[in-house]
């Protein structure tokens, strides 16, 4: 099976030319079949693929990700192949152009395999507001794989590929990462062009890299990173290489833990693994203080209002005219309502909820104070950096819950209590696997670092990820 | 016009900007081409597009704000404007709700002589919608429209008869037209007016219910219009009925304002920030680029024009014709008759433009070659009918203007003593005639000037010829 081997391994046989291309996405496909019922994916781009993978045998292996495969999350477009953000509404959308990410991720010359189930819209934390079903997590399949990019950490965890792109809006890379135990980045905002990444909350969604270890991740972040001409909201900051730090010495290193992070809200078996993490770093030399910041709790406040309320506006292009499912009408009314009636309930519901905050004098009561307190939160968040290199707590308050649980919409967002912050300030975050509850499901720690600290992040993340793994063999 | 009520008038005017490209995407800003030729996938509002933004555009609106005397809002930003219209393809409008570019700006007009300041309360960036059609059952959408930049500018509900409305029109076209901020074509839609009216007894009685005239497709009706109204209301008021504030368009078939319909309270644009755009910050080099590409504007070039000699109708005639004006200030730079040559350029001159629908940038006419040519008829080599022989051909070749006088033979005989000889030759051998004409006959004169272009092979200056002829049959 090479691809449970290590990048550097593989990228070594291709150069070799002991294996092609087509056995890895040969391989990939192969897994996605014996793991088709986690319905992980929306669209298989199998011939495609196979075909580009044959293309590649004439070509020089330029590159460490030369030839792998990678999924992609259905709400970044490309070209010729569906893009369906897991709605009725595009299910027959086929987008005549790709995303920067998507093009970069072409030039490396890795092959798409498919695109990956989620929320509908990432609207969602279980990927149960899909148009195509939930996909389910690979370490039980009663248990949601969270979401909104459920599909693309269901099959980063079930080991069918390497590679995938999720999309953070509010939590939706971290929380499925912890959920199914794999690594996940949100990076800072603006490091990643959002040309082709069909808007939610346009201030607050990024593209990030999802993978089984930290390596891999910060090799896909260098492909994805960059200044995009497109995208006006895109950084114009150099962009480093991710995996310099990588394996390098931490050297001193102040860490703050907010006590929010560890109240309880937190269950306690999470809570016990993080602060082994907390000992693990102070034995090595790292300062760890509990501190408080404040606004985290009203965090979810804000992202509600200040989310709905540009989803309401994004989504409103979907009127049946251009793209996308139209509905048979005699005015356009009736086309408007017959085809944006396709939407499902939580879409309906956030679309409504953001059209109330925006309405007449609810602007300035509820979204321009929310951005102004977001503005805020922003301060806070800036002066514990002042101080610290580094925040980090669990990721997730719960591990995955079953797929029939907690159906209350307002309560779901709950489980996204602990990454939303990060959005709010625009912060680069990372989920790393730390280890299992009784049940046998994973638990995740969130390293949040400044803005476009990502390298500093996969730092402490490959650290405490080497030393874990090395207690797991000392274990065994 | 006879009304016993004073107008309230304020105006909105939609200005598409003369840009290269479109505000939001790289799409060419183009007019008359064939349906959906001009878009992209930004502009049809595809899932996932996101703006640019076009810096030219910050550009002429900057010119805009400097020509129509706005202070300049230093930071802004772009709002969402939030409606649901298929001329609308993202069903939200970019546009600037909260922080225009410009504000407290003024035109100033002339009423009857005396100056007004019509006062601009803002003026702001946005996009304009795709053009609809509808035909029977069916609609038609033309996307090569969406996202041209546009500019609108609101006035203070200042203005007070349809007169000042008119002249405030023409005058802010003019002033947009010279900027090169805009073509300013309402028949094309590059410029569109929109009125509001509201009518009162009394200066101290509060304003009267408005009414807004939607889409005014020319200056003239926008006077037509208002008149119209100004008729309608005042009788309504008269009768002593009351009315809805309500939209209205005018239809010059009827030539009479039409109901649109009746506005409804709490039209909710759920506008917010743009937050696809970041904050637009401009500086102090932006400014002074934008002043410094403002061309030479009408107040200025008339000003000029009278200080180099021409006459009040030329300097007016030229500035109405602008590649004309802007070819006369070409001339300036050099040393020449600019009185003749203003006679010329509006004369012979505009008369073949106009026949061979041209420009005068089209022609082979550079200023040095017209200096050349006004040097000719100032020495009196070229006569006004030698010029219209000749004009194709200095208008058309790129020919030495000397060369073209000598090649048609036309060179005018201007040595005075070489002239007077052939004259004096020719009154000699016809004494006769001389005679008659000492004793009052007209037609004894007409014998000798044609004696003397057969002489000289009509080479002869004829107001020369005529000077002499007179000066040696009366001796």
């Amino acid at each position: 099976m090479y691809l449970d081997k290590d990048i550097k391994e593989i990228n070594e046989l291709l150069k070799a030319k002991k294996i092609k291309p087509i056995d890895l996405v040969e391989e990939a496909f192969s897994n996605i079949e014996n793991n088709e019922e986690l319905n992980s994916y929306i669209t298989l781009n199998k011939e495609e693929a196979l075909k580009c993978a044959l293309e590649l045998e004439a070509k020089e292996v330029d590159n460490i990700l030369f030839g792998l495969p990678i999924a992609i999350k259905d709400n970044i477009v490309t070209k010729g192949l569906k893009t369906t953000c897991a709605s009725h509404i595009l299910d027959n959308f086929i987008p005549i152009y790709d995303a920067t990410v998507v093009e970069k991720i072409r030039k490396k010359n890795m092959i798409i395999i498919g695109k990956t189930n989620m929320d509908e819209f990432a609207m969602g934390s279980s990927s149960r507001t899909s148009y195509f079903g939930a996909p389910k997590n690979p370490w039980n399949k009663e248990k949601i794989a969270g979401g909104s990019s459920g599909g693309s950490a269901a099959t980063i965890a079930a080991g069918d590929l390497k590679f995938a792109l999720g999309t953070d809006t509010g939590g939706s890379i971290r929380q499925p990462a912890s959920y199914c135990g794999i690594v996940g980045m949100k990076p800072t905002y603006g490091r990643v062009s959002r040309y082709g990444l069909v808007a939610f909350a346009s201030s607050l969604d990024q593209i990030g890299p999802m993978t089984r270890n930290v390596y891999d991740n910060a090799l896909l972040l260098n492909v994805i990173a960059g200044y995009d001409d497109k995208d006006l909201t895109s950084s114009k900051r150099e962009v480093p290489d991710f995996t310099a730090l990588i394996g390098t010495q931490l050297g001193k290193i102040k860490v703050a833990v907010p006590n929010y992070f560890m109240s309880d809200i937190v269950s306690s078996e999470i809570k016990e693994q993080v602060e082994e993490i907390i000992d693990l770093l102070r034995k090595n030399g790292a300062v760890v203080d509990f501190i408080d910041v404040k606004y985290l709790d009203k965090a979810v406040t804000l992202y509600q209002i200040i989310a709905m309320g540009e989803a309401s506006s994004n989504l409103a292009r979907f009127d049946g005219i251009r793209y996308g499912y139209s509905k048979e009408a005699k005015d356009i009314n009736d086309l408007y309502y017959g085809t944006r009636s396709v939407f499902g309930d939580e879409v309906k519901r956030r679309i409504m909820i953001g059209s109330y905050l925006l309405s007449g004098d609810n602007a300035k009561v509820y979204y321009n104070k929310a951005l102004s307190i977001r503005d805020d939160m922003k301060k806070e968040f800036q002066k514990v950096f002042d101080n610290y290199d580094y925040i980090i707590g669990p990721t997730t308050t719960t591990t995955a819950y079953n797929l029939d649980e907690k159906d209350d919409p307002l309560k779901s967002f709950m489980d996204d209590v602990l990454v939303i912050p990060v959005n709010m300030a625009g912060l680069p975050a990372l989920n790393i696997p730390i280890g299992f509850s009784k049940e046998k499901m994973p638990i995740g720690l969130q390293i949040i670092g400044n803005a476009f600290e990502e390298a500093k992040i996969y730092q402490l993340g490959s650290f405490i990820e080497k030393e874990l793994s090395s207690r797991g063999e000392d274990d065994d | 016009m006879m009304t016993n009520y004073i107008p309230t008038i304020g105006i909105e005017v939609h200005v598409e900007l003369k840009t290269k490209t479109k505000i939001f995407s790289n799409s060419i800003n183009g007019y008359g081409q064939m349906a959906n030729c001009l878009t992209n996938v930004v502009d049809l509002g595809y899932p996932g597009t996101l703006p640019t933004l076009n810096e030219e555009v910050i550009n002429l609106a900057l010119r805009a704000c400097l020509v129509l005397n706005c202070k300049i809002r230093r930071e802004m930003h772009f709002d969402r404007k939030n409606y649901f219209y298929p001329d609308n393809p993202k069903n939200y409008q970019i546009t600037q709700s909260r922080t225009p570019i410009g504000t407290d700006g003024y035109v100033e007009i002339e009423v009857d002589g005396v100056k007004k300041k019509i006062e601009i309360l803002e003026m702001h960036i946005e996009e304009d919608t795709c053009k609809s059609t509808h035909r029977g059952e069916k609609s038609y959408l033309d996307f090569n429209r969406a996202g041209v930049p546009l500019i609108e500018i609101v006035t203070k509900p200042c203005i007070s008869s349809p007169l000042e409305a008119k002249l405030y029109l023409e005058k802010l076209k003019e002033l947009l037209f010279y900027s090169d901020i805009s073509d300013c074509k309402m028949e094309e839609g590059s410029m569109r007016a929109d009125a509001n009216i509201s009518l009162r007894k009394k200066k101290s009685d509060p304003f009267g219910t408005k009414c807004e005239i939607k889409n005014i497709g020319s200056i003239s009706n926008v006077y037509l219009s208002l008149e119209k109204e100004i008729i309608r209301q005042s009788k309504l008021l008269d009768e002593g009925k009351t009315f809805k504030e309500q939209t209205r368009r005018f239809d010059s078939k009827l030539n009479d304002t039409v109901l649109m319909r009746v506005k409804e309270t709490g039209n909710d644009y759920r506008y917010f920030p743009e937050p696809d755009i970041p904050f637009v910050c401009i500086s102090d080099e932006m400014i002074e680029e934008a002043r410094q590409s403002i061309p030479m504007l009408p107040d200025e070039r008339k000003k000029l024009y009278l200080s180099k000699g021409l006459s009040e109708i030329n300097a007016t005639k030229l500035i109405q014709n602008r590649p004309l004006s802007d070819y006369f200030n070409e001339l300036l730079k050099v040393d020449t008759n600019y009185k003749v040559a203003s006679n010329i350029l509006l004369g012979d001159i505009s008369f073949y433009l106009n026949r061979t629908e041209k420009s005068i940038y089209d022609t082979t006419l550079t200023v040095e070659r017209f200096k050349e040519l006004i040097a000719f008829i100032d020495d009196k080599t070229l006569t006004s009918k030698n010029l219209k022989d000749i004009l194709d051909k200095v208008l058309e070749e790129d020919v030495a203007i000397a060369d073209i006088i000598k090649e048609l033979g036309i060179e005018n005989i201007t040595d005075d003593e070489a002239l007077r000889k052939v004259i004096k030759d020719i009154i000699a051998s016809n004494l006769e005639i001389k005679k008659e004409y000492l004793e009052g006959h007209s037609r004894a004169i007409k014998f000798f000037m044609g004696q003397v272009m057969k002489q000289t092979q009509g080479k002869a200056n004829p107001k020369m010829a005529m000077d002499i002829l007179e000066e040696e049959l009366n001796k």
